[in-house]
């Protein structure tokens, strides 16, 4: 028996079901400690247990350090769309839809989900190591024994900063992506303001700005949340942070996706 | 009576790490927990500060506050030595309006003072040496005045000068303080110089209990391998 089971162990077999147990337990514990504290979050906050101090210096990190990255990346998809579809547009003799066009695009898409990906990339990141660090030299181990609630301590004024900084970053972003987009059309197909800003009204309504908010207030919540999750739970020394940084990046990247289609079939399917 | 740990039994997978411990230490004494580089020495302490669950077994502690040194100190990079003292004054619920801000600059200095420093309030821990670290470490340990302190291997890494100090201020935060305090360490000198008892630990339990005299008097094969630094005894390194 024990040699059937040496040899049993040894096969593909066990080694590609065992491969897949161990992808799903891993997969259902993150998501576990994810939603565990996530409502830890929102007990602390009930509670008033909010450093205004941190929160500010985090805002600031959220949303105004991270601003020239998010508006490069934003204003520079906008311009690879632009200059995409503007030309082909005016000569096919829809010029006066462009502009609603790229407004629609960068409202409802790019200008969320661009500055999703922008700020996983920039601060997500950067939680997550900041707190795996913390996690392999003992700090939160320090906490504890003081006994501060880590979770109030360091989550909430980063996963708040989150919601909070998320839809300003987004406005200005979207902003900046439809006046490059404009800006780029006038040079790509020689497409007049007036024309790209005239249509910029037909196809956009209230209901888009506000899902794009909402969404925006979800995903910043969301990156922020995953990022210190992901970091507080690391193990190991250097090893141990690095995985946990790409854990929490890859882990954010596939929330956001998947809560965008979640609001696309929402609110406009 | 201070701290006492009974039956503790902690494993992590097949391996069990702490297998039926038990002890007790008084205020004002100080339990040296000595042993082999995976003997469950700091284990037991993570087990005491409630870090993590025991399997089986009971922890019963007097009222009041249990404080522990970490082996690389562990204070708050980000934040200032005055910030990482008073963390605790801060940030905890029931310290929090407990304060006013100059009282705690107050106790602060206090505490800075006692461990020998003082002056360095606005300054980084990245700026400090290892031993002056150290002394921060158990300036915030105290600041909640409590009434049990653990020590994880707290001259590790320093030279023997400031070894000796750092000895030499567990001893006076003893006295000071009144504290139950148990010390895990690898090193003679501190467990001559500090413990007024010492457990030895082994393969999860407990192979010799007494003096640090008892200890130095080699009568336990084990507690002769230990302080010979001998390859040849009852104890087996893992390769």
């Amino acid at each position: 028996m024990s040699n059937f089971s040496k040899y049993y162990k040894q096969s593909a077999t066990y080694k590609i079901f065992s491969g897949i147990f161990e992808t799903c337990e891993d997969f259902l514990d993150t998501l576990g400690k994810i939603t565990e504290n996530g409502i830890e979050f929102f007990r602390c906050l009930l509670k008033h247990q909010i450093n205004k101090k941190d929160l500010i210096e985090q805002c600031n990190r959220f949303g105004v350090t991270s601003l020239p990255i998010t508006l490069s990346i934003v204003g520079m998809t906008s311009i690879i769309v632009a200059s995409q579809v503007a030309l082909e547009m005016v000569k096919q003799g829809g010029g006066n839809f462009v502009g609603m066009l790229m407004t629609i695009l960068i409202v409802r898409e790019v200008g969320v989900i661009m500055s999703g990906f922008a700020l996983i990339s920039m601060i997500g990141s950067s939680m997550a190591s900041e707190l795996a660090t913390m996690r392999v030299t003992e700090q939160i181990d320090a906490i504890k024994v003081l006994k501060v609630n880590p979770i109030c301590y360091l989550f909430v004024p980063r996963v708040l900063s989150g919601f909070i900084m998320m839809p300003f970053v987004t406005i200005i972003a979207s902003t900046v992506g439809v006046l490059a987009g404009a800006v780029t059309a006038k040079l790509s197909a020689d497409l007049s303001f007036r024309a790209f800003f005239d249509s910029m009204w037909l196809g956009i309504y209230m209901k888009d700005l506000w899902v794009s908010i909402l969404k925006a207030f979800v995903f910043g919540g969301v990156i922020a949340l995953i990022s210190c999750s992901c970091g507080y739970y690391a193990t190991g020394g250097a090893k141990g942070v690095g995985l946990a940084t790409t854990k929490a990046v890859v882990w954010s990247f596939v929330a956001i996706v998947i809560l965008d289609m979640i609001f696309a079939i929402a609110f406009f399917f | 009576m201070s701290i006492e740990v009974k039956n503790l039994i902690k494993s992590f997978g097949d391996k069990t790490v702490i297998n039926d411990v038990s002890f007790k230490v008084n205020n004002g004494e100080t339990l040296a927990i000595v042993g082999f580089s995976g003997s469950g020495k700091s284990t037991v302490l993570k087990l005491i500060c409630g870090l993590i669950n025991p399997d089986s077994g009971e922890i019963i502690t007097s009222e009041g506050d249990i404080a522990m040194v970490f082996q690389y100190s562990a204070l708050f990079d980000s934040l200032n030595i005055a910030d990482n003292i008073a963390f605790a004054l801060h940030e905890r619920r029931d310290l929090r309006n407990k304060y006013t801000e100059d009282e705690i600059k107050k106790i602060v200095t206090e505490k800075l003072a006692l461990v020998g420093l003082k002056g360095i309030e606005q300054m980084y821990p990245s700026e400090l040496s290892g031993g002056m670290q150290k002394r921060v470490s158990f300036a915030r340990a105290i600041v909640t005045e409590p009434n049990t302190i653990l020590y994880d291997e707290p001259t590790a890494g320093l030279d023997p000068i400031s070894s000796t100090l750092i000895e030499d201020y567990i001893v006076r935060l003893k006295y000071e303080t009144q504290a139950a305090s148990i010390v895990v360490t690898h090193q003679m000198s501190t467990i001559r110089r500090t413990a007024d008892r010492v457990i030895m630990l082994y393969d999860g339990k407990i192979v010799f209990e007494g003096t640090p005299d008892d200890m130095l008097r080699q009568d336990n094969d084990y507690t002769k391998q230990f302080v010979t630094a001998s390859l040849e005894g009852p104890m087996k390194m893992m390769a």
